[in-house]
Order: C-alpha cells, then sequence, then structure tokens
C-alpha cells in the first residue's frame, strides 16, 4: 500500500486527536483523556511547541473502511501518527521522546509503524546532527507491560526494556497530591 | 513565586536525636541556577550517577550545560540549593543540592513538568531541603500550566520510593504496568538509514 509520512500541520490536529482517542481505547484507558484537538493546536504550533508530530497519509482510494470503535465514521485518509518531544539527559544531554506511536488496525501490516519509527530517527539524527553530533543519540517510549505486539515491534528494532533490566519505574504526581505537595501537606 | 525562596530554620541541636525527629539547620537557599553554577551542577550530577553506579555513562561537559541550559533555546531548567560558608562541604563548595526538570507532554493531559534529576549531598539529607525543593516544583508545575509533574525512579532506590509515596506519588510502572524503553544510537541509526 502506498502512503507519505510528513510533518503534521495546525490542519491535522483534528485527525491526531481522533487517533489518539483510538490509542487510548486500545490501552482501555479513554476516561484519561481530557484533551481536544484545540489544546493540541494551541501547544503544538506555537511559537515555542511543546511537541513536534508525524502523520502517515494513504491515498482517496485507500482510505479507512473499518470503524475502530462504534462512535467514530469512516473514509480517514490520515491513518497514523508519531507524536514526539525533545528531552534532557543529566548523562549524554539533548534527547529525545517518543510519546505517541499508532497506525490504524486497518492498516498495520504494511510497514506504516516502521516508516513512523523510522523517521522519528531520521529527526533525531538531524537533531543530533545540529546538536554537534557528540550529544546524546537515545530515543525512549514507555510500552505497557501487557502490550506485546508493540513490546515486539520495538524489541526487534534493538529497544531494550529498561524497566526490566535496570529496574526503572515511572511516577507521577497530579492533582491533588501535586496541590498537596505545594502546600506542604506533607503526610506524617 | 520567587523562585530565590529563603527559609529561616533554627541552629542545629547538637543533641543526640531521636528516630523519626526532624533535624535543624542553618538557612539555605533555593534558587533559579546561573550560567556559573554548571561547575556545580555537573559534580552533583556525577555525585547521583556515582549513587545509582553509573557514573563512567556521564559524558556531559560544563560547556554542553552552559550552551543548552542558558543558550537561546533552553532544553532543562535547573534549581540549585545554597547553603551559608560556615556549612561548606570539607571540599569547600556551597552549592549542595539540584533538581533539574524540563516540559514534556501528554496527548491526554497537554503540559507535564519531568523531573530529570533530583539530588541532595548525603551529609545535607534530613534537613527538609528535599522537601522544600519538591514543593518549589510543584509550585512552578502549577504555575506554568502543568497537568502533572512525572519522573523514573530506579526500583531498588526504596528510600526514593519511600519518599515520593508519602507525599502522594503514584508509581505507574506497578500500578498501570508502563514500561521504560530505549532505542540507543547504533539501532537508531541503523533504522534511520533504511
Amino acid at each position: 500500500m502506498n502512503f507519505t509520512i510528513r510533518a503534521a500541520t495546525k490542519v491535522d490536529c483534528k485527525d491526531i486527536s481522533r487517533m489518539i482517542m483510538e490509542l487510548a481505547l486500545f490501552e482501555k484507558m479513554t476516561d484519561q483523556v481530557k484533551i481536544s484537538s484545540e489544546e493540541l493546536e494551541r501547544d503544538g504550533f506555537c511559537p515555542n511547541p511543546l511537541f513536534e508530530c508525524l502523520v502517515a497519509e494513504v491515498p482517496k482510494e485507500n482510505k479507512s473502511k473499518e470503524a475502530v470503535s462504534l462512535h467514530v465514521p469512516l473514509g480517514f485518509t490520515t491513518v497514523g501518527y508519531g507524536l514526539y518531544f525533545y528531552t534532557y539527559s543529566t548523562w549524554k544531554g539533548r534527547s529525545m521522546y517518543l510519546e505517541d506511536l499508532y497506525v490504524m488496525p486497518e492498516f498495520r501490516g504494511f510497514g506504516i509503524g516502521k516508516g513512523l519509527l523510522s523517521t522519528v530517527a531520521k529527526c533525531k539524527a538531524l537533531f543530533v546532527q545540529v546538536a554537534k553530533e557528540k550529544h546524546c543519540a537515545r530515543l525512549q517510549l514507555s510500552v505497557l507491560d501487557w502490550n506485546a505486539p508493540s513490546r515486539d515491534f520495538y524489541a526487534t528494532r534493538g529497544a531494550q526494556d529498561l524497566t526490566v533490566k535496570e529496574g526503572w519505574h515511572l511516577i507521577r504526581f497530579d492533582g491533588q497530591s501535586l496541590d498537596d505537595l505545594g502546600n506542604d501537606a506533607q503526610k506524617k | 513565586l520567587n523562585c530565590s525562596t529563603r527559609l529561616e530554620i533554627f541552629q542545629r541541636d547538637s543533641k543526640q536525636r531521636q528516630k523519626g525527629e526532624k533535624k535543624k539547620m542553618a538557612n539555605f537557599i533555593i534558587r533559579t541556577a546561573q550560567p556559573n553554577d554548571v561547575c556545580d551542577i555537573l559534580r552533583l550530577i556525577k555525585e547521583l550517577a556515582k549513587f545509582e553506579e553509573m557514573e563512567e555513562q556521564v559524558i556531559l561537559t560544563e560547556k554542553d550545560l552552559l550552551e543548552d541550559g542558558f543558550g537561546d533555546q533552553p532544553f532543562y531548567h535547573c534549581l540549585v540549593v545554597d547553603v551559608p560558608k560556615e556549612k561548606q562541604t570539607s571540599e569547600g563548595h556551597t552549592v549542595i543540592a539540584f533538581a533539574m526538570y524540563y516540559f514534556t507532554y501528554d496527548p491526554w493531559i497537554g503540559k507535564l513538568l519531568y523531573l530529570e534529576d533530583f539530588f541532595v549531598m548525603p551529609e545535607f539529607r534530613g534537613f527538609g531541603i528535599g522537601s522544600e525543593i519538591l514543593k518549589v516544583l510543584s509550585e512552578t508545575a502549577v504555575r506554568t500550566r502543568c497537568s502533572s509533574m512525572h519522573f523514573i525512579v530506579a526500583e531498588n532506590n526504596t528510600k526514593s520510593i519511600e519518599f515520593y509515596k508519602r507525599r502522594g506519588a503514584a508509581d505507574l510502572s506497578s500500578e498501570e504496568g508502563w514500561r521504560l524503553f530505549a532505542i540507543d544510537k547504533e539501532e537508531l541509526l541503523k533504522m534511520a538509514t533504511k
């Protein structure tokens, strides 16, 4: 199947928002999605964007036919995305984090996911070149432990599970716990 | 919030302390790092890496820290903690703690504050410095419109995990099954050149 991968524009935010929800549905966490396409437009296409995004497109004749969920209409030509941002490692310097990588189920198996990941890797290589090459060349991402197909996808491309290998755990403060921290409401 | 928070804390008590009683210390200042702090920041980065048994992995230099943190487009932000000269370390340092953070993005909730490194020199622990740094960070997160603060901790670092859990943090790896993955340079180049 023919497809193209390109940098997202503001106009793509409605499709990206749709696919974010589809990925959340797959991860069984749709109730955790709180933002919409308007916030994506504001945060990704402002003078200091908080993220960058790639989208994968197919020609009109290959537009989507299968519904990902009951509420989503058919006929989409934007069928995948990769959302990433720049981070900083105190060991190696400038780095990158791949936050989301998603291809609609009916478009899997055609190399679109691999294409998105390679393009992110190229952006990384370009970024590293711009950052004088000596800087960090590591791409990080998180995967749910039960998501075996995704874990395999990354493992075949050389990714290492640092949670299993080195024991790293992801920790979060949000909502009340973040407020409490700020208000110095320390638990005894 | 003014990040140069100054806290008045009482003189240290020289008597033997009961376990669990909070120790007290002379003044310390939490402030935003300046370009001339990069030497101290690198020193503390290496001390934390040593504690994590990964000191040889630190290839960052002072020049990198300067360019990356104090140029036109900062890739990180940093808080440092000063103690008065009379409390300096045996090697004469007065910068005794740091926290490095930057802003990331969660497509579900938006802007986040990501805490990359957080370290208080061992001899300065137990005085509430870590707690105050976390407080400044969380105030920064709220002020800059972040929904959440994330970071990673090694599972064998039980003291740190307890420190965060006491303050209401959630361990997303244990509770939701998130695993951190990394793809290193050689593998990235293979993918990029295919």
